[in-house]
């Protein structure tokens, strides 16, 4: 199954540079250029996520799973990948539901910082499967002056564990303020 | 209108990403004695190693850097009427600096072939002692051979073969087996200098490593000094030939060391312990006696002067190259190809805090990592460069765990695949570090995992009204 997962990986690495650069042309271009990169992207997003479905899927299949918990580095690229794919699919779920409008006002910085969030997120989880192959990429060593040793395992501690959730529940709740406000209206 | 839910939700996602960043990796890894753990602030540290042989003898040259010069070792310092033990192994530094600094190094000739892949991880069994899992005392001495026969009351060093099944210690071959794998060359060599336990007499500690680490056949370099009846040294410092009664411990505690001067208890002026002597509070007699190794165990000598200069100690050893004992040492012959492993105990550390080495290659006129220099004389002119090795902690790791479904790389060790190429020395050590809190970060791991979801979730349920395609109002 390594060899599988090599191949499929390429998919949605492929799919989500492209669509990096689509966001930042959609969002911040101009004329015909950031129209067709709005148009593009769904679908291109779409392929992106079944293509990285198949990667996850035939990654987990690569070692036995109690091998990949035992491995700083399997977990890690577990971790960058799951979080890379949930960023790209809530780009998705956002461009599907607003369609043009996404890419206008205050909305295109939101698409902006989740395309920068999973394509840094991608690029982690890719140099972390290059480690794991026994490829291991420079992207790794500036990693390391940003903070992160990628040999060591990728966790924060319980106060942040709370921030994060409390932080994520507080952007639902102002949704559901705007839900209300978009009601009234 | 401007919707201020987007940017708010923004500077949430950016406040939480960067959060994540700066405090990962925090919360879980911190020294704990009750398991066993203490984690050295550096986790690498190089080693400067040459060899060179004549006719008769070779000659190991070792450099490392330490901050200090660690000589006195397990020393009993009267106190209130009693003597107190101080420099026992224990995790982590010794608070009194009463641990010695050590080189130690395995040899093989092709008799352990996983050796020359795996280095000392293959001597790294189930249960080893001061691992959080060591197994009991008591379970050990009652061992029909590791207890009955050898004595013994911890788990140390043993190679695979000498276990039935490797993740069980108990399982040790019969008497019979073990000596047809010796005879067999299926042992290692290990040659171990010791800066309090040796060197003060010139020698170094000659084992091997079998079902268990033993010392060649013979007279090791040091014995204890205690009487374990009347709880009192055995032996004390003549002060006709020394000059002293006893050391002092403001100098044992300050670490201060004259190589030249008496730091340590040998034979050479020690008398029968004097009990009714006007001890004083503060003095202390070290609880090993030194002496001229004998027989086999006393095949390896210093070199000139094993000393602590300038940040950096330079420790030479020397042996014959046959020592005409095939069942405890490794021959160096002309065109000789062997493996070594290097480790070094520093900073007043024991036991398993040492640092290790990768195995490397030794060559006797073949090419190799190390590449022994022939020379005529007595006298090796070190005119080679030297072979830089860089140590690591090793941390919890054993060769079971190696083995098993839970590495990765266990297949490739089945096939036959070596360590080095795929496993760099600082990886090693971290991957050594997290070994040790392994439950732990996984628990975390999963939970940050979980809580990075969870934040995107509520991001998107954040963003979902304000992604309406039908919204009005925003500036754009």
């Amino acid at each position: 199954m390594t060899g599988m997962h090599h191949m499929i990986v390429h998919f949605p690495v492929g799919f989500w540079a492209l669509a990096v650069l689509l966001v930042l042309f959609g969002t911040l271009g101009r004329g015909r250029t950031a129209e067709i990169s709005q148009a593009a992207l769904l679908p291109l997003l779409l392929l992106s996520l079944l293509g990285a479905l198949a990667a996850i899927i035939t990654g987990f299949l690569v070692w036995p799973w109690e091998a990949n918990l035992h491995s700083p580095l399997a977990r890690n690229h577990i971790l960058m990948s799951l979080w890379s794919m949930a960023v790209w699919t809530m780009v998705a779920v956002l461009i599907w539901r607003a369609g043009a409008a996404a890419f206008t006002g205050a909305r295109r910085w939101v698409l902006v910082f989740l395309a920068l969030l999973g394509g840094g997120l991608f690029a982690m989880s890719g140099t972390l499967g290059g480690h794991l192959a026994g490829a291991p990429t420079a992207f790794s060593k500036i990693l390391g002056a940003l903070g992160w040793n990628v040999y060591t395992s990728f966790y924060v501690p319980d106060g942040v564990l709370l921030a994060l959730i409390l932080i994520g529940l507080g952007c639902a709740v102002l949704g559901a303020i705007g839900r209300h406000k978009v009601i009234k209206k | 209108m401007h919707d201020w839910r987007i940017p708010a939700i923004l500077c949430g996602l950016v406040l939480a990403t960067g959060l994540a960043w700066m405090t990962q990796g925090m919360g879980v890894i911190h020294n704990d004695p009750e398991r066993n753990i203490y984690i050295p602030s550096r986790l690498t540290m190089p080693l400067q190693v040459k060899v060179s042989y004549n006719r008769e003898q070779i000659f190991f040259r070792y450099r490392w850097p330490a901050d200090q010069a660690y000589v006195y070792h397990d020393m009993l310092r009267f106190t209130d009427g009693e003597w107190i033990r101080h420099g026992a192994s224990r995790a982590g530094p010794d608070p009194d600096n009463t641990y010695e600094d050590r080189v130690s190094m395995l040899v093989d000739d092709g008799g352990v072939p996983e050796f020359a892949r795996y280095g000392g991880y293959i001597t790294i069994g189930a249960n080893a002692r001061f691992f959080t899992d060591s197994a009991t005392p008591a379970d050990v001495a009652s061992h029909p051979h590791l207890g009955n026969t050898l004595g013994q009351s911890d788990i140390r060093k043993h190679l695979p073969g000498t276990r039935q099944d490797i993740g069980d210690w108990r399982t040790v071959v019969d008497a019979d087996a073990l000596q047809a794998q010796r005879e067999a060359g299926y042992f290692l060599d290990l040659w171990h200098w010791r800066a309090g336990r040796s060197n003060a007499v010139g020698m170094s500690d000659d084992q091997w490593v079998g079902e268990h680490r033993h010392g060649d056949a013979g007279r090791g370099p040091y014995t204890t000094n205690w009487d374990s009846d009347a709880k009192q040294p055995l032996w004390m410092f003549d002060p006709e030939r020394s000059g002293i009664h006893a050391l002092r411990w403001e100098d044992v505690q300050a670490n201060r060391v004259d190589f030249d001067g008496i730091y340590y208890l040998a034979e050479a002026f020690a008398i029968p312990f004097d009990a009714t002597r006007d001890w004083q509070d503060g003095d202390v007699i070290p609880r090993r006696l030194l002496r001229e190794g004998a027989g086999s165990r006393g095949d390896i000598r210093v070199h000139g002067d094993a000393r602590w200069r300038d940040g950096y100690w330079d420790v030479t050893l020397v042996r014959s190259r046959d020592t005409g004992m095939p069942l405890d040492d490794k021959m160096f012959r002309e065109q000789g190809l062997y493996h070594l492993g290097f480790a070094v105990h520093r900073n007043a550390t024991g036991s398993r805090w040492h640092y290790v080495s990768h195995p490397f290659s030794l060559g006797l006129g073949r090419s190799a990592d190390i590449q022994a220099v022939a020379f005529e004389g007595s006298e090796p002119d070190w005119s080679q460069a030297w072979f830089e090795a860089t140590l690591f902690y090793p941390g919890q790791v054993n060769w079971p765990l190696l083995i098993s479904q839970a590495h990765a790389g266990s297949a490739d060790i089945a096939e036959g695949k070596p360590v080095r190429p795929r496993h760099s020395e600082k990886q090693l050590a971290y991957y050594g570090v997290e070994m040790e809190f392994n439950e732990a970060i996984i628990r975390q791991w999963w939970l940050t995992l979980a809580a990075g979801l969870l934040l995107l979730a509520g991001a998107l349920a954040g963003l979902w009204f304000s992604f309406s395609p039908t919204r009005q109002g925003d500036c754009p």
